[in-house]
């Protein structure tokens, strides 16, 4: 006897009922709760269980954090990785994240080989030591300059292992950078050692992996014969009003929302930050062009950015995409920065800058 | 202090005008030569290619007097290295503008002399044995390192030197042909493996396809997904007074090590 339905009857979607097979009527409900958490489907999770190659990525983190270079040459790896290789991210420097979201199927930690201390000999017998043990068949390093690219390099030419730089293209059989000066693209086969540049690749996975730390083997420092020649003398930090925008590791940005852009430039100093602008401030004669942030002005790649009565425009959103931490200080809940932002405050601007600046004083006098 | 080191060697590569193609120098490499300049009177400025190339003209107006060429060979890194064996500072570009544009050359030339090599210098002073560099770091960051010599260092695009390009020079230079040596240096690495420079296949420029992961979605999962709103957005404080709010921001900003106090 066929079942048959009742036309009339009251229909609760829900997900298991669009998911059920013996259910054949599928319809699109698009206001409820439940459905809205099925936009976001639970990821799978890629670790293979008896992984029969690996693949290595390189990448030092900066203050015990991954940069998003690094998670895209991370995710690049995974993406390429068939069901039995599995990818062990081999971080320099201190790690404060799990990499399970960024699809590392196995963490190994150098702590002590940092980004900010010179020692390229150091780290090349680190890498070369985990090499030798784990054979992997790919080196994946973002090519950048806190390390990475300077690393892989050095590793290519004293290994001479075949390797592609500034990769701005990479599938399962190629890779493809510029070359000639920007006029050829060029193209060759998966090399051993894989330098990637910044947005080759979307970081954004579907799945997860189990990223399991893994001990360091125990690594012998007199094969780095060179580290001799060099000497560290440390590093400095320019003040933030020297250094161009696009350079710059911390921006507060002022929007029309500001009133008073005097309390804007004290709380800047008082966080050692570079001050950008909205179109609007700009345009308002507020402040020169070249502070101007988005489409029509700068792209800037600061960690921090601190965006007060901008409302986010997609014009200005353009600006900051590669920004890690966005904080928006607004009055209005509802403006597009509260999306993009990853703490808003809803306030008066003026008010919570006084606030804040009190807080930083506090905060300073106690760590003097 | 001027001339402390005794012999340095620039190497220049042929550049082309980013937007016309026409033939001129590169700009990287350009500023190697004003840094070495800096460093002592007379550098020696080193080509592996045409000796007829209309760029290398410019490094005449940039205050080079001669240009040594090498010519093409199979293997410029070998070519290079047998006439660099007695250089004390090796400067070079970061990325040259023709070949393959890989910053790869300095690193394979100190490999096979098997000397240190400093990238992204900004600065260089030279006190007799050692060179101290001032290297780039992105955001704001220096680094002062100290390199014994013979090394090899390349020049970050964004070192602070000042270019004087005088016409009336261009002229003026010598171009000296050289005879690429036979003799194969002995190195420390093995020969058998050659850094593959066949491995390129030339392709005309396009946009490059960006690698994403295939979700293995259902249509409906797809269509939620194209329409649903993406931005996460993060925490949004509307509670408490402006003082909590600040504190808020604090913590935040000392949870991340954003900021130092
Ligand atoms: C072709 C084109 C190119 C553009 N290029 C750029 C560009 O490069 N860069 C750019 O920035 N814009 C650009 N724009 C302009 C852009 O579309 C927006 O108009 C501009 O970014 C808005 O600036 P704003 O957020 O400072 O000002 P508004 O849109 O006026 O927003 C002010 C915000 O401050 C908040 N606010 C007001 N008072 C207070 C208060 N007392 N306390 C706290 N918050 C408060 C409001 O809630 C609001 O969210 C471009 C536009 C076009 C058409
Ligand atoms: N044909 C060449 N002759 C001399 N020097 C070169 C040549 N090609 C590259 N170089 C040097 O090596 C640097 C890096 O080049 P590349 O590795 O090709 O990107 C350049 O900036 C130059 O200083």
């Amino acid at each position: 006897m066929t079942t048959r339905i009742n036309p009339h009857r009251l229909v609760q979607a829900s997900p298991a009922d669009l998911k059920h097979p013996s259910n054949n009527i599928k319809r699109i409900v698009l206001s409820t709760a439940q459905i809205a958490v099925e936009a976001h489907p639970a990821k799978w999770l890629r670790t293979p269980s008896k992984p029969k190659s690996r693949v290595l990525v390189i990448a030092h983190s900066d203050r015990g954090a991954l940069d998003d270079h690094a998670l895209q040459t991370i995710a690049a790896a995974a993406i390429l990785a068939d069901a039995e290789t599995a990818v062990l991210a081999l971080i320099l420097g201190e790690l404060n994240d799990d990499l399970s979201s960024a699809a590392a199927d196995e963490v190994m930690i150098l702590p002590a080989l940092d980004f900010q201390i010179f020692q390229p000999d150091i780290e090349l017998a680190s890498v070369l030591a985990i090499i030798e043990l784990l054979k992997p068949k790919h080196i994946f390093l973002p090519d950048n300059l806190i390390g990475d690219g300077d690393l892989g390099r050095r590793l290519a030419a004293l290994k001479k292992l075949s390797v592609a730089t500034h990769v701005l293209e990479i599938d399962v059989q190629h890779v493809a950078s510029a070359q000639s000066g920007g006029c050829v693209l060029a193209q060759s086969n998966l090399p051993e050692v894989i330098l990637l540049a910044p947005n080759a690749v979307d970081a954004e996975l579907p799945f997860t992996a189990k990223a399991t730390r893994i001990d360091a083997p125990t690594i012998n420092h007199a094969a780095s014969p060179y580290q001799a020649h060099y000497q560290d003398m440390g590093l400095q930090t320019s003040a933030a009003e020297d250094i161009a925008l696009e350079d710059a590791d911390f921006i507060v940005s002022a929007g029309n929302g500001v009133q008073n852009l005097a309390t804007l430039a004290s709380l800047a100093s008082s966080l050692n930050a570079a001050v950008g602008a909205s179109r609007v401030v700009v345009d308002d004669g507020k402040f020169p062009r070249d502070k101007q942030i988005g489409a029509t002005g700068k792209t800037v790649t600061a960690s921090t950015y601190m965006a007060i009565g901008i409302s986010g425009a997609v014009q200005h959103l353009q600006g900051i995409k590669d920004c890690r931490h966005v904080i928006a200080i607004n009055k209005d809940a509802s403006a597009p920065i509260v999306k993009r932002a990853n703490l808003s405050v809803i306030g008066d601007a003026e008010a919570v800058m006084q606030a804040l600046m009190i807080e930083i004083e506090k905060a300073k006098e106690v760590v003097a | 202090m001027k001339d402390s080191v005794k012999h340095i060697a620039v190497l220049v590569s042929a550049g082309r005008h980013p937007v016309s193609g026409e033939p001129r120098h590169c700009h990287n490499d350009s500023l190697a030569l004003a840094l070495g300049l800096n460093l002592a009177s007379k550098v020696q400025v080193l080509h592996a290619g045409t000796p007829s190339n209309p760029a290398l003209q410019d490094y005449f107006a940039l205050g080079a007097t001669q240009i040594d060429v090498v010519p093409n060979s199979d293997d410029i890194i070998e070519s290079l290295a047998a006439q660099l064996t007695d250089a004390n500072l090796i400067l070079t570009g970061t990325r040259a503008e023709s070949g393959e544009d890989s910053g790869l050359l300095p690193y394979l030339l100190a490999a096979k002399l098997n000397v240190p090599i400093v990238a992204d210098a900004l600065e260089i002073k030279a006190n007799r044995e050692q060179l101290e560099v001032l290297q780039f770091l992105p955001k704001g960051r220096r680094r002062r390192v100290l390199v014994s010599l013979p090394a090899v260092v390349a020049v970050h695009p964004s070192a602070a030197e000042a270019l004087h390009f005088v016409h009336a020079r261009k002229n003026l230079g010598n171009i000296n042909t050289l005879h690429a040596s036979n003799t194969k240096m002995q190195t420390i690495i093995d020969d058998s493996k050659q850094a593959d420079s066949k491995q390129w296949r030339a392709k005309p420029a396009r946009k490059p396809i960006k690698l994403i992961a295939q979700t293995a979605q259902t249509g409906h999962e797809r269509l939620m997904a194209a329409i649903s709103n993406k931005a996460k957005g993060g925490t949004v404080v509307n509670e408490g007074n402006n003082v909590e709010k600040a504190q808020v921001i604090l913590r935040y900003l000392r949870e991340h090590q954003l900021i130092e106090f």
